[in-house]
């Protein structure tokens, strides 16, 4: 672990304070140092902070939409039924498909003249644009949506089993309705799966590279040049390597500060 | 001994008995069931019967826009084998994600259970900064990452990029932080009395893990190999850069074959989409194998 | 060195380059150099991977280590890689570490990128001598090795130029008897051409890596420059006009399907391919293998995109008649590669009329090799407009800053798209993503070095 995370890191904590580029890359340990000449560029005269915005929405915003997807599908697969199992692995099936497979057969369904355009202007409603405009932005959400939910569904599947026998017996004395036995005794017994599945679900959102990268491609609408897509564009696009690390700490930091403030207010780090 | 406490997987187990356990653990009355379930189910299956149609499709209908093919071919998943090279892709895989999944959710496991069951200065330390690790994006480490693997060649004169174990320790890495913490929150939520009641009886720190805690966290250790697993399994930043022709991954081989080249003729969507079916089959399998360790736990395990 | 060849070569810096078949004469192979002994050794080769032909190419691996190992007793490895990104990827962590393949095949416009990394090695005269003699080469393929004669990177390997593709049903109804040579009259036979579900043109708006192209030519027909020296000129009149053209087929011609605002190249191949439009420009011989298997099989042409730009009836003084960025692929050696000798031996089977031939034939890849081009075209009169296209083909500036303007120049036709599908982008909006552009372009060209 500290080759792989603690001696990269700082590897690229030097690089960030380097006028690292095409030019310099060769003998990148000769690069000029530029102190935080990077930082302020990327504060000052790159989008980082549009991106920085446009990834926490959309992280918020999807995470909010996958819970009570989750949260359903793992509830109503906890009684056994006939082909319980099937539909378990279909659950799964979105997360298992790889992410640029995900984003191709959506934007080939996206695309004016695709199904969803043609099946939506056959019932009567013109859609406009998906992948390009303002809408691009809902598109982004939406595909997210879809491939991501189960992650919130797995985590909860296994919080669920931790509920105690005792209590479901309890609750079946008690003659509870299924709205208050959820609300009231089951629920309590998944704050702590859900609280870390929402902190999970939005970093995974917000270091999600290949599904904007694919869906949109490069250059991309500004309404979805999310912080990791920035980041990818200085680096291998316009090949700023010492910017674009800056940018990658700017988006840890930032990313870091309500991180924390969340843990703090779900007390998951302590008990 | 309570009705609670029957194991629920015994054959021995009436059907009766079964069915009443069933109402117990019932959370949704039938008809709402049916209703989420049908809808999520819609919700998956939806689109992917639009990459099933597609597989069988020619490329040109997919590339129109067609949902139900005008033609149906076989082909795509014939010709898929020797354009792709899936079968090595797979393999290769199988190993790193197998490997990932395995050892991640092991060493996930016993340091969950030292955070969780012991107190020392750090803890929570410790804890966060596992958390940081995951929101490092990925783009900011693969050059330095990159940079330690190849240092790692010429001053150790260790191989490292190219091979199947440097990939593995990779996703180890990133696996480990998220598969860490989807066991501490799972073994807080497990009475200690059990545990207490061995420890009085004079076991050790290893056996209450091996006899009492593995046992009961089954569904949690599933879980967060599935994630180790998938994180291996989908990669294509770290795998682009640290596989060759060799140890090419299958989501690599994929992602090959899926790019478009600049100025080229028209994507083979059948043989694309083909392919992501079955790359996505084994995981599926596997999940199918594996999933009934995701019931169990307390139900199962416990012998009060 | 050919006398005759030199000051040809110079010509062609200047901007003027021909398709000089004639020089065959002053090439040959007076670069009698032995193969290197190789035993035992092993050279990386880092290609692209061929999405369409993935088995032949696999056996053509096969079968060309086989040669090499035959001639020098050294074992060719090949790795692959998917795209662009991949591959400027892959150079990055190469050029980090000071190892990796030893010959990369790049894309024509990555040159620069590659050249201002100073990775890659520079071909001296002795160089040239070893892969067979700079005259080997078509002179026109030559332009973008390098930002001047002495210092080039580059080594032609297979030339892709773009050219037009027409429905030869299709323009015989409306009489047209072929296509346009003036960007002006081809969107008036577009608009002849549209109507019955069918479109005069198939453009793909979305597209990544084409649109830059159609501006770059336009601009450059015009006589104006995108980038001269240092600075860059994006905010000219000129591009203006290039992208109002580009555009103005969609918002005021009406010529192209309005879902073409959401379309790449490829669904705009699959337009022209089931027979709903008339023209489909910026395409290469590789859309062949796509539409010998469409509804207009048989029904079809290339031809040169016009050379003449918006606005004028026939070639302005001062404006370069370009068909095509030069285009296919490069070859260059790494600095680190321990066994150059072997690399440029490989290099000259490469690009030998044998290797070439098969490439050809195999790929549908056209040669570089001036002798194979020759003997390819008279046998075949269909690669005419390919021939054609190459011989008019310019390269695009040679800075490190290109890959970036490239994409500034893309970025804008992203950008505009809301405003496209609504039927109209305005001067002003046009402008001020021009300005962008511009400023963008210019940040990275002062950045050069």
């Amino acid at each position: 672990m500290v080759t792989i995370i603690v001696v990269p890191i700082l590897i690229a904590l030097y690089m960030s304070v380097l006028g690292l580029d095409q030019y310099t890359l060769r003998q990148w340990l000769n690069a000029p140092f530029i102190g935080v000449g990077n930082y302020v560029e990327a504060l000052t005269q790159s989008s980082l902070l549009k991106s920085f915005w446009i990834s926490i929405s959309f992280a918020v915003i999807s995470t909010a939409a996958t819970i009570p997807l989750g949260v359903g599908a793992a509830i109503a697969t906890q009684n056994r039924f006939r082909g319980r199992a099937v539909v378990r692995s279909v659950f799964l099936i979105p997360y298992v498909l790889p992410s640029f497979v995900v984003a191709t057969v959506w934007r080939t369904m996206f695309q004016p003249g695709g199904i969803i355009v043609n099946g939506l202007h056959s019932a009567g409603i013109t859609s406009g644009l998906w992948l390009n405009g303002p809408k691009s932005y809902w598109t982004l959400i939406i595909v997210e949506i879809w491939a991501s939910w189960p992650l919130i569904y797995l985590l909860v599947l296994s919080g669920l089993q931790s509920v105690d026998h005792e209590v479901h017996e309890a609750a079946a004395l008690d003659g509870a309705l299924w709205w208050s036995k959820l609300r009231y005794v089951i629920f309590p017994y998944l704050k702590g799966p859900l609280s870390l599945a929402c902190i999970i679900a939005v970093l995974n959102h917000i270091n999600n590279f290949t599904l904007p990268f694919v869906l949109f491609g490069v250059p991309a609408p500004r309404d979805v040049q999310t912080l990791p897509f920035l980041i990818y564009i200085t680096s291998f696009q316009s090949f700023r390597f010492g910017l674009s690390t800056a940018m990658g700490f700017m988006s840890l930091i930032l990313v870091a500060i309500p991180l924390f403030i969340y843990l703090r207010a779900v007390k998951l780090d302590t008990d | 001994m309570t009705a609670s406490a029957l194991p629920r997987a015994s054959s021995a187990t009436s059907r009766k008995a079964e069915t009443r356990q069933d109402e117990v653990l019932r959370l949704l009355p039938n008809g709402l069931l049916v209703v989420v379930i049908g809808a999520l189910c819609a919700l998956v299956i939806v689109p992917l019967s639009y990459v099933i149609f597609a597989s069988l499709n020619s490329d040109v209908g997919v590339a129109r826009g067609e949902f139900f093919p005008s033609s149906f071919s076989w082909d795509s998943y014939v010709k898929i084998w020797t354009t792709v090279g899936l079968g090595r892709g797979i393999g290769n895989s199988l190993v790193v994600a197998g490997s990932t999944a395995v050892v991640s959710a092991a060493v996930a496991t016993a340091t969950a259970y030292v955070l969780v069951r012991f107190t020392f200065i750090g803890r929570v330390t410790i804890l966060r900064s596992l958390l940081v690790q995951q929101s490092i994006p990925g783009t900011l480490m693969v050059l330095p990452v990159f940079v330690v693997f190849f240092s790692a060649s010429t001053y150790l004169g260790i191989t490292v990029i190219g091979t199947l174990w440097g990939l593995s320790i990779t996703y180890l890495t990133f696996a480990l932080p998220f598969s860490t913490w989807v066991m501490v929150t799972y073994l807080r939520g497990l009475p200690r009395v059990l545990e207490e009641a061995a420890q009085i009886d004079g076991a050790t720190n290893l056996s209450i893990l091996a006899r009492i805690v593995l046992p009961l966290s089954w569904p949690g250790i599933v879980v967060s190999a599935i994630f180790a697993f998938l994180l291996g399994w989908n990669d294509v930043l770290f795998a682009s850069v640290m596989t060759n022709s060799d140890t090419r991954t299958a989501a690599i081989a994929l992602q090959i074959f899926g790019a478009t080249q600049e100025g080229g003729a028209l994507p083979l969507y059948g043989q694309m989409m083909a392919a992501a079916l079955v790359c996505a089959t084994p995981v599926v399998l596997l999940y199918l194998i594996f999933q009934r360790n995701l019931v169990g736990g307390l139900t199962a395990g416990a012998v009060k | 060195m050919c006398s005759k060849k030199k000051a040809n070569f110079g010509a062609l810096i200047a901007g003027v380059a021909m398709f000089a078949l004639a020089l065959t004469a002053c090439g040959g192979s007076n670069a009698s150099t032995s193969s290197p002994n190789g035993a035992g050794k092993t050279i990386n080769v880092y290609f692209g991977a061929d999405t369409t032909y993935g088995q032949q190419q696999q056996q053509w691996f096969n079968d060309v280590s086989a040669a090499f190992e035959k001639q020098t007793g050294a074992k060719v490895n090949f790795e692959t890689y998917a795209s662009a990104n991949d591959e400027l990827t892959k150079i990055q962590t190469s050029v980090v570490s000071n190892q990796g393949p030893d010959i990369y095949s790049l894309g024509t416009t990555f040159t620069p990128t590659a050249y201002s990394t100073g990775a890659f090695v520079k071909l001296t005269a002795d160089a040239w001598n070893r892969i067979g003699g700079k005259n080997k080469f078509i002179p026109s393929t030559l332009g973008i090795s390098g930002p001047d004669a002495n210092n080039q990177i580059g080594i032609p390997f297979e030339s892709r130029p773009f050219v037009m593709a027409y429905n030869t049903d299709l323009l015989a109804k409306a009489g047209i008897d072929k296509p346009a040579t003036t960007w002006d009259r081809l969107g008036a036979q577009a608009k002849m051409l549209t109507g019955n579900g069918v479109y005069g043109m198939a453009v793909g708006y979305k597209d990544n890596f084409d649109p830059w192209k159609y501006i770059w030519a336009m601009d450059r027909q015009s006589g104006h420059a995108l980038v001269n020296g240092k600075t860059a000129k994006l905010d000219d009149p000129a591009t203006l006009k290039a992208y109002q053209t580009y555009f103005g087929w969609l918002t005021k011609d009406h010529v192209v399907d309005p879902a073409s605002v959401g379309w790449t190249n490829p669904q705009a191949l699959a337009a022209f391919a089931s027979g709903k439009a008339a023209f489909f420009p910026m395409t290469t011989a590789t859309s062949m293998n796509t539409l010998d298997k469409s509804a207009v099989k048989g029904k079809y042409k290339y031809a040169l995109m016009p050379t003449v730009p918006p606005g004028a009836t026939s070639a302005p003084s001062g404006g370069t008649p370009v068909a095509s960025i030069i285009s296919g692929d490069n070859i260059v050696v790494a600095q680190y590669s321990k066994n150059q000798d072997l690399d440029f031996a490989f290099i000259k089977l490469l690009t030998d009329d044998a290797q070439q031939k098969i490439r050809y034939n195999t790929f549908g890849q056209l040669p570089v090799n001036q002798a194979t081009a020759k003997e390819l075209e008279t046998s075949n009169p269909a690669l005419a407009p390919f021939v054609a296209s190459a011989a008019a083909s310019y390269a695009t500036p040679f800075t490190g800053a290109w890959g970036n303007i490239q994409l500034a120049l893309v970025n804008v036709v992203v950008q505009a798209i809301p405003s496209l599908a609504n039927g109209s982008v305005s001067d002003t909006t046009l402008q001020s993503l021009l300005a962008d552009a511009q400023k963008t372009a210019q940040d990275a060209l002062s950045r050069s070095k």
